[in-house]
């Protein structure tokens, strides 16, 4: 189409298709993105979310920005900066994206991973981790090392678990809205029935899922060690009604 | 005020403003497309970081796409509006974008009030430099396109410079364009 019109004379912008049909049509395609992850299967997921944004992108690139009307020598242009982008990805993300090699380790990059992921924490190698440029800040190395100081659960109730379970524990939090299921409500009598202290405590630092509860409670054994995930726990029971 | 020469000539065939705008968004596309690529593989390479992705609240982004998009839609309803020669009339299109704009900006600021006062800030961890990173950068592009779009809209509404309108409405939607990448990296991906 773009081979045809491009000939008619320097008036590109005299084209206008019917940018009403154009613009539903990205909103019916924003609603699939939002509605796929729902179904909860990864492959369904990457095609709604990222399949779709580039369908999206291409809709808005080709009919509001004219770019099918342009002249060839524009297209040239915008394709030289995507393959600079990634050229860019191409030559950095191996050495990103792997921590470990034939010949070479990142330790720094482990420790971090192995920190997020609830593993048992060291503070030497969150040492390290500053020290090489690791992915790990220094906030989240002192959130993860309080150790020996003393805990204040309430304070990590606030800042951590009330975003989704809200701060008086009622699963009323402001992220709660997009979670299904919802976050537990920890003053129903309901949720603590046949629930032991080990198991909370595990669903704490594991995640929902390690207990056969909703995947959407992240693990938070990063952050907290067993005696804080307890404390924490003993604070949640304050909301017990 | 006489006008440069640049204005008036052309060696492609294509108005000097265009082509220059085109040329800022091929560097754009490095500028975001470098931070989008560095964002993607760190993310890869850490499968931590989506405990703290799972923070950001999906609903505030499909709301900020839906804005944005319709703010898209009425930029280039005013391209059509000028290029009819009707200024009046892209000028209150202009103006509507605007609107989407300050909505826009509105949302993310107590969407990043509620995060930060949550104790999410920008050195939390690497996702969450990232996330300020690039949703702070592209909130400056929503911020300057929304300022410049006041001027040329005051222009348009005396029917001058009218061409300005598409030029603008061109990086609108390249801002557009970014944030349609933005929402499912940052808020879809859990």
């Amino acid at each position: 189409m773009s081979q045809h019109t491009e000939h008619k004379g320097e008036r590109h912008g005299s084209h206008h298709p019917n940018y009403k049909a154009i613009y539903f049509t990205l909103l019916a395609l924003l609603v699939v993105s939002v509605v796929g992850p729902f179904f909860g299967i990864l492959w369904v997921t990457l095609i709604t979310a990222f399949g779709i944004a580039l369908v999206k992108a291409n809709l808005v690139v080709q009919n509001f920005m004219h770019l099918r009307w342009e002249k060839r020598i524009m297209k040239w242009m915008l394709a030289t900066s995507l393959v600079l982008m990634f050229l860019l990805f191409a030559g950095v993300a191996p050495d990103v994206m792997r921590h470990e090699g034939a010949r070479w380790v990142n330790d720094a990059a482990l420790a971090a991973v192995e920190r997020g992921i609830a593993a048992p924490h060291h503070e030497g190698e969150a040492a390290a981790g500053e020290a090489s440029g690791g992915a790990v800040t220094e906030a989240a190395a002192a959130a993860a090392a309080p150790g020996e100081q003393a805990f204040d659960a309430k304070g990590a109730f606030t800042t951590v678990c009330s975003t989704c379970h809200g701060t008086t524990g009622a699963g009323d939090g402001p992220g709660a809205g997009a979670l299904n299921p919802k976050p537990a409500n920890f003053g129903s009598g309901a949720f603590w029935e046949g629930k032991t202290d080990e198991e909370l405590v595990k669903a704490i630092r594991e995640g929902g899922a390690s207990v056969g509860k909703s995947a959407l409670m992240p693990a938070w054994g990063g952050l907290y060690n067993d005696a804080q995930a307890k404390a924490l726990l003993a604070y949640i029971k304050t909301f017990k009604k | 005020m006489q006008k440069p020469i640049a204005t008036t000539r052309s060696a492609t065939g294509i108005p000097t403003g265009r082509l220059a705008i085109w040329w800022v968004l091929a560097s754009e596309v490095v500028i975001f497309g470098g931070l989008l690529a560095s964002y993607l593989m760190f993310r890869l390479g850490h499968p931590e970081w989506a405990n703290a992705a799972a923070v950001t609240n999906t609903w505030i982004g499909a709301f900020n796409t839906f804005v944005l998009l319709s703010s898209s839609f009425t930029a280039v309803l005013a391209h059509q509006a000028a290029e009819n020669g009707d200024g009046k009339l892209a000028a209150k299109y202009l103006m509507m974008t605007i609107a989407g704009a300050v909505t826009f900006l509105g949302v993310k600021s107590f969407e990043w009030y509620s995060e930060i006062s949550h104790g999410y800030t920008i050195t939390t961890n690497g996702f969450w430099s990232f996330y300020y990173t690039a949703a702070g950068l592209h909130a400056a592009h929503v911020l300057a396109g929304a300022v410049i779009m006041l001027f040329i809209a005051a222009d348009a509404a005396k029917g001058k410079e009218l061409q300005r309108v598409e030029y603008i409405g061109i990086y609108w939607h390249f801002v557009d364009v970014v944030w349609i990448f933005l929402f499912p990296l940052l808020y879809i991906a859990k």
